[in-house]
């Protein structure tokens, strides 16, 4: 297996897993699994950068080694990016948490309010409704005045 | 030098502008009711000065008139607002030049000292403005009493009085226009004092507009002069701006020593004794441009032909405004100016001459104006206008006798104007504001001061022996009358010179009139004896209009506005004492001037005023005469002033039923009746038509009749339209309309303007706010194509993140291929 399959393989696989990634954050509405998707586009990028760095970098001792960091020059890089992506993951789970307690729900969509004035809304169609009789949650009596009803809002599924 | 004319000449527009700088600080909030107090001390200080300072120049005067005979001036330079080196190479002297060596030939330096000058022309506007004006301050203090803005009212009052000072005694045009402009604007400032009133608003804004027309040619014909003369001062400077005029005199007894240092070139002023001595003048077009243009700005200030109107609607403003400002001394600044520039305008005959026609039609039209109106106020404000135009016609006379004659005019009609004015404004005090004469009337018992100050006002202004007007009024016209007689004696030299040497005609003639042609001489001799009628047209005027008023206003029986119903009052003790003391100039100061009881046409003031280097040398000393008392003049004067006066008496005492037949006479009434055809048919109720008539008919030739009628109604049928638009236009109505000079400025000037604004607004609206706006409509437009893409879901803006990438690669891959 020569330096240029070892990189095709490499690439491959890197490919695949940001494919797979990108494709999960395209459909999926679910925030978490749409981090997570990011994230596995991020390592997709990060196993290219490995091989390349491999590729470019050559052996320790060869010509370029010394230009490229070597053949650690993109593993060094790969390990910022993990850095970086805990970093990431610690303030992504934050937001994710605020806004799911915040709306009762990962759906981003529950989000969508925040496109430009004067746009319609993006609404479900077909999708089953959700059964929220046989789920208990513990409820507070009501008190004061009805607030008005939120368009946007009613769309979609109730809140807690 | 003279210390004491320096201190004066710096305090007298000091102390004012200080006054106006403590009012317009502490009056709203310190002062309030005392707000007057600063200002009338400051102008009682300015006026005591001014008194000094008189007195010195005449010292002066007397003292270097023995020696040298080119008048006493000083100046005092405080400092150099504005100094540009070799700014200008004058091209070669046009006329007569100066004595080269001492003075600066090369590139002239643009230098402008903050100059005041003391002269005779100066020292006699300062006394007069500064002593009116504290006058009409103290009567200010009781009239404008409980007003909102009576601090405002003062604090204009003190900057007024500091511009107009300071504009007599500037000793540069430059600054004689920045004051020109300063007087001006307090001018406005006080005729919209109660700004309130959209009239008065009004008002100050025509005022304002009207004299920028005038500005504009006062501004030309300043580039002219620095043009022509290259420099904008009076006076002599030094290179290096001094004026100290030993250092001068020395210089220029010391050509070689100049020539060597170029910082010791003298650089002559245009109005400096040493140019008027050589009288180094250029002539034709030059000189007649930059005096007409002087002129035109003398009409805007001083309310002449054909920019007066805007004096009559200046009386919106508080009347002591009108009585310091739009009579006695603003107004009058104009005439100051075409005075001192005496030497300018003798280089152009033509432009005296239409100086002499603007202030003679002046006169006729304001006194014709005067005749009709019923605003005591604007009768007085037309008669200022009036009495202006007599002052140009003795300036335009362009003889020193004209000059002093007109000054003297000045003199005087500053106080029996600024009396008749403060009359006026004790009446409308006392009458609640009323100033319509057909509303009140026989006030003479109610406000016996007022009543007797005006009326020596009135016979002062008229022109009664042995009253100030008489002698001023006198002056202008013996000064025209002398004008004739000059040029008829030239014309009678010269023919009787071509009869003795009729080929002899290129040697030199002598005399003031020298530079003229014939026919220049036939036309002048024309236009001057038209003057002169046309004058005592005036004056005859003058004394009707002005006793029409006087007995409109106090005789007859009592008559109250009903706003003043309860409070009609004789003027409180503070505004009548500016009244006497003013009756008591207006009669004395006329008298007090004669130099020589054995020769009434001597004039003390003439011959203080010839001590002004603008009337001692020069050209202008060759129409010096003998001081002598036309007895003819001054008879046919008083004849017709007080013919003027009877008739007045005769038409306005009592029943005025002669009056009221003169008014539809000149109204052209009944005329309509002549336009309906059936005035025809009523003929025959006519002794002497309706006999003949019956007469045809019993001939049976009654057809005959009829067909006569019908031709007549006919007649009148096409008549009509003229008859109609005859009576619209009767001399009446074009009196009291003030010959349409409002509307007629309106129709030709001011809408054409405004239909070019509206034009112009429409194209700044639509045109460019629309290229604007245009603009600003492309990114709107992307923005909303882009909108669209942000409809709030994150998917789709990773999508569309997807995309642009695959382009993006795409258009990489596209470009590494081909």
């Amino acid at each position: 297996m020569n330096e240029l399959s070892l990189l095709y393989n490499y690439l491959l696989v890197g490919g695949l897993l940001f494919v797979i990634g990108l494709i999960g954050f395209l459909v999926r509405r679910n925030m978490i699994v749409m981090f997570l998707c990011a994230e596995m586009m991020l390592q997709g990028v990060s196993v290219s950068l490995i091989g390349f760095g491999r590729y470019h970098g050559g052996l320790p001792g060869s010509e370029s080694s010394d230009a490229w960091g070597g053949a650690w020059g993109g593993q060094m890089l790969v390990i910022f990016i993990i850095a970086v992506a805990a970093c990431e993951a610690a303030i992504a789970m934050a937001l994710i948490l605020m806004l799911s307690r915040r709306a009762g729900k990962l759906d981003a969509a529950v989000w969508q309010d925040l496109r430009e004035p004067g746009q319609p809304p993006f609404i479900d169609q077909q999708v089953p409704e959700e059964r929220t009789e046989d789920r208990v949650w513990p409820t507070l009596t009501p008190a004061g005045i009805r607030p008005k009803p939120d368009r946007d809002e009613l769309l979609h599924r109730p809140r807690i | 030098m003279n210390d004491r004319i320096a201190y004066c000449l710096v305090l007298i527009p000091a102390l004012p502008l200080l006054s106006a700088v403590v009012v317009a600080v502490l009056g709203l909030k310190l002062l309030k009711k005392f707000s007057h107090l600063p200002v009338i001390l400051a102008l009682a200080g300015s006026c005591v000065c001014s008194l000094v300072l008189l007195s010195e120049v005449s010292r002066e005067q007397s003292r270097t008139l023995e020696g040298q005979q080119d008048g006493f001036e000083q100046v005092v330079t405080l400092w150099t607002w504005a100094n540009i080196p070799a700014a200008y190479d004058l091209p070669a002297a046009a006329g007569p030049a100066l004595p080269s060596g001492a003075y600066e030939t090369g590139p002239l330096s643009f230098r402008v000292e903050i100059a005041l000058r003391a002269d005779a022309l100066t020292a006699m506007m300062l006394g007069m403005v500064t002593f009116v004006a504290t006058l009409v301050a103290l009567f200010a203090a009781g009239y404008m009493e409980g007003d909102r803005g009576y601090w405002r009212f003062f604090a204009y009052i003190g900057l007024f009085v500091f511009s107009m000072t300071m504009l007599v005694s500037v000793s540069n045009f430059l600054l004689l226009f920045v004051f020109w402009e300063a007087v001006g604007v307090c001018s406005y400032l006080l005729v919209g004092f109660w700004y309130e009133k959209p009239v008065a608003a009004a008002a100050g804004k025509k005022a304002f507009l009207v004299n920028r027309v005038g500005d504009f040619a006062f501004t030309l014909a300043i580039f002219l002069i620095w043009c022509t003369y290259g420099t904008l001062n009076y006076h002599d400077t030094l290179a290096d701006g001094s004026t100290d005029p030993e250092r001068i005199s020395q210089l220029a007894g010391l050509p070689q020593l100049a020539e060597a240092r170029s910082d010791l070139k003298i650089v002559p002023g245009v109005l400096s004794p040493s140019r008027i001595v050589a009288n180094d003048y250029v002539t034709g077009g030059v000189a007649t441009a930059i005096c007409l243009l002087l002129l035109l700005g003398a009409c805007g200030k001083s309310a002449q032909f054909p920019l007066h109107v805007w004096l009559p609607d200046a009386m919106e403003g508080p009347t002591p405004v009108s009585a310091l400002i739009h009579a006695a001394t603003m107004v009058t600044a104009g005439v100051y100016m075409i005075a001192r520039c005496t030497p300018l305008f003798t280089a152009s005959p033509t432009a005296q001459l239409v100086v002499a026609i603007v202030g003679g039609f002046t006169a006729l039209l304001a006194g014709l104006i005067a005749l009709t109106q019923f605003d005591l106020k604007r009768i007085l404000a037309y008669s200022t206008i009036s009495q202006l135009g007599f002052m140009f016609l003795a300036l335009g006379a362009g003889t020193i006798l004209g000059i002093t004659g007109g000054m003297f005019h000045l003199f005087t009609h500053a106080f029996f104007k600024a009396l008749l004015f403060l009359g006026a404004g004790s009446v409308m005090h006392a009458m609640g504001g009323a100033i319509d004469m057909r509303h009140f009337g026989g006030l003479r018992r109610l406000m016996p001061y007022t009543h007797a100050t005006f009326l020596v006002g009135c016979l002062a202004l008229s022109g009664v022996f042995p009253l100030a007007g008489f002698w001023s009024k006198d002056a202008v016209l013996a000064s025209v009358h002398d004008k004739i007689h000059a040029v008829e004696h030239e014309i009678e030299h010269r023919h009787a010179e071509h009869d003795a040497h009729p080929a002899a005609e290129a040697e030199a003639p002598q005399g003031a009139l020298a530079g003229w042609t014939d026919s220049q001489l036939a036309t002048s001799r024309t236009v001057y004896w038209l003057l002169y009628y046309s004058a005592l047209v005036s004056a005859f005027l003058t004394a009707l209009y002005t006793f029409r008023a006087y007995c409109l206003t106090f005789c007859g029986e009592e008559r109250i506005p009903q706003q003043a119903a309860h409070h009609a009052h004789e003027s409180p003790g503070l505004m009548i004492a500016p009244l006497v003391v003013l009756a008591v100039c207006s009669a004395l100061v006329g008298i007090l001037c004669i130099g020589q009881w054995n020769n009434w046409g001597t004039n003390r003031f003439a011959d203080f005023l010839q001590g002004a280097p603008s009337l001692a040398a020069g050209a202008i000393t060759a129409t010096k005469v003998a001081p002598e008392f036309h007895l003819q003049i001054a008879g046919v004067s008083t004849i017709v002033a007080l013919a003027g006066i009877a008739l007045a008496m005769y038409l306005f005492l009592g029943e005025r039923s002669e009056a009221r037949f003169l008014q539809r006479t000149f109204d052209l009434s009944g005329i309509d009746r002549l336009t309906d055809p059936r005035w025809v048919g009523e003929l025959e109720q006519v002794w002497w038509i309706g006999g003949p008539v019956r007469f045809l008919r019993r001939v049976h030739l009654g057809p005959l009749a009829t067909a006569a009628g019908y031709l007549l109604g006919a007649v009148s049928l096409v008549l009509a339209v003229p008859l109609l638009a005859g009576q619209f236009v009767s001399p009446y109505k074009l009196s009291q309309n003030k010959f349409y000079f409002d509307e007629l400025y309106g129709a030709f000037v001011v809408w054409p303007l405004r239909i070019f604004a509206a034009i112009l607004y429409w194209f700044d609206r639509w045109v460019i706010d629309g290229l604007v706006n245009l603009t600003g409509m492309i990114p709107l437009a992307a923005g909303s194509l882009m909108r669209s893409l942000q409809m709030g879901l994150v998917q789709f803006y990773a999508l569309a993140m997807v995309l642009g990438t695959l382009i993006l690669v795409a258009a990489r891959l596209i470009w590494a291929a081909g």
